[in-house]
């Protein structure tokens, strides 16, 4: 499914529709340059899952940012790692366990991630413009 | 009264040891910028290995510096977070380890409250002031009304500030961090030569650098052969001029006429002279720590353990570490 995205809001809104689709166990991969969206997108998934918006802040600092929201939400951004590392963060902690995982630059992790997961890509077309692409899940 | 200040939430492993909270016997940082700067970045995991090597080392040392014994320390104050949880874990059970060993007084200080209170290493602020806390992990405003007494008034929504400086470095081609390269770029570029936006938050103190790092990703594409000084220059003046101009107005909108500015980007030439700049306009008293107590250091969390300890607030040893915890949340 494609959609096109006109401001922050709009990103915002399409992510919570994502988000209120989610159930314990799913992952959601974002795919995008710097700047496509993709924590705009997770902070409507998260708001969805009854967190605020404000909370969600760039993980690309702590990789791994955990919510004690009713269902366990975890906001994962592979940003700042490469190669080797990933098979260092314990991804496979958070995948498909009680939570749900949003992760941020998700091409990073190569195998660590199982197939079939729900990807989520985001291009950003000039001005406030972004088209969004989602696969495995229908809104 | 001798504390020993242990410091671990990031990549700088650190260990102080800080007399009545003021007086700076010794201040041990070792850096691991070496080993970060091929990846662009922290790697979590590098960290927390590199503070196992290094935390014994650096705390002898900061102890045969002050020329102390570990029977001549009051209390062993260390960070509990908010910050990389394996990084924060290394000095959190060595600290443990050492109380238990040593029958020390154990006291859990916020690593945002350390950054705030490097100010009181080198002066005395009154309350209440604004303390704006900028750097890699944080971009917050709190006012500070007394020991243990702070409010948050602002904090970034998306990325912090020296993250922002972080993510701009690597896309114009250069490593890490971001900040001191910006900084040195920009003093031979244009801050006037490319008008990227102040995103000010209406209705909140808030900030939000996102669209900042966005707009400079746009023009380099758009731009190839602009000059990386232009854009540097630019880049930084965005960023210092949302933080000076949102700090003033927050000492405004509070009644506050006092700013303690923490954190390592408050290392910044530019921030710290247009704070300085706009304070005096603005007859209010600003505090800039100096640039070594501005980055991680375990003096800092030493002079905020001090007035703990003082007020008899000791932890236990249940006390665990958290990546995310705001200031002024209770601890065990």
């Amino acid at each position: 499914m494609r959609l096109q995205s006109k401001s922050d809001d709009d990103t915002r809104n399409i992510g919570r529709l994502i988000g209120n689709r989610l159930k314990p166990g799913d992952t959601v991969c974002l795919f995008g340059d710097l700047g496509a969206g993709k924590t705009t997108i997770t902070k409507g998934i998260a708001s969805a899952l009854g967190i605020e918006e404000r909370d969600i802040t760039s993980a690309s600092f702590t990789i791994i940012a955990e919510y004690d929201s009713p269902i366990p939400f975890y906001h994962i951004d592979l940003y700042r790692v490469s190669g080797d590392d990933i098979s260092e963060l314990g991804l496979h902690e958070y995948l498909g366990g009680d939570g749900i995982c949003v992760i941020e630059w998700a091409e990073r992790a190569g195998s660590e991630i199982p197939d079939a997961q729900i990807s989520v890509r985001l291009e950003h077309k000039g001005d406030n413009c972004r088209e969004i692409e989602i696969e495995g899940l229908e809104l | 009264m001798l504390i020993l200040g242990i410091e671990t939430s990031c990549d700088d492993t650190s260990a102080a040891v800080v007399e009545d909270g003021k007086i700076i016997k010794s201040n041990i940082v070792s850096s691991q910028d070496e080993i970060h700067t091929q990846y662009g970045g922290i790697v979590p995991e590098l960290a927390s290995r590199k503070h196992i090597e290094m935390i014994w080392p650096v705390v002898d040392k900061a102890l045969s510096t002050a020329n102390a014994s570990l029977s001549d320390l009051s209390a062993i104050a260390f960070s509990y977070g908010p910050g990389l949880i394996g990084s924060l874990l290394v000095g959190v059970c060595f600290s443990k380890s050492l109380s238990l060993v040593h029958s020390l007084p154990l006291v859990a200080v916020n690593h945002l409250e350390g950054h705030i209170f490097s100010a009181f290493l080198e002066s005395s602020p009154s309350f209440p002031f604004l303390a704006l806390i900028v750097s890699g992990g944080h971009t917050s405003m709190y006012i500070i009304r007394d020991f243990n007494k702070y409010e948050e008034i602002g904090r970034t929504r998306d990325d912090a500030a020296g993250e922002a400086y972080d993510k701009v470095a690597k896309l114009l081609g250069f490593g890490y961090p971001g900040g001191p390269i910006i900084d040195n770029l920009a003093i031979s570029g244009d801050p006037e030569a490319i008008s990227f936006p102040r995103a000010l938050i209406r209705d909140s103190l808030d900030f939000s650098f996102s669209g900042l790092k966005t707009s400079v990703l746009t023009y380099t594409r758009k731009n190839p052969d602009a000059k990386k000084e232009d854009i540097a220059a630019s880049f930084q003046a965005a960023v210092v001029d949302v933080l000076v101009q949102r700090s003033l107005e927050a000492c405004k909108a509070k009644g506050i006429d006092r700013i303690v500015l923490s954190g390592g980007v408050s290392a910044n030439s530019l921030l710290r002279k247009s704070v300085a700049d706009a304070a005096e306009g603005a007859a209010l008293e600003v505090y800039l720590p100096s640039k070594r107590l501005c980055t991680d250091n375990a003096a800092m969390i030493a002079a905020a353990g001090y007035h703990h300890f003082r007020r008899g607030n000791i932890s236990n040893f249940s006390l665990n570490p958290k990546a995310y915890v705001h200031l002024g949340s209770a601890h065990g």
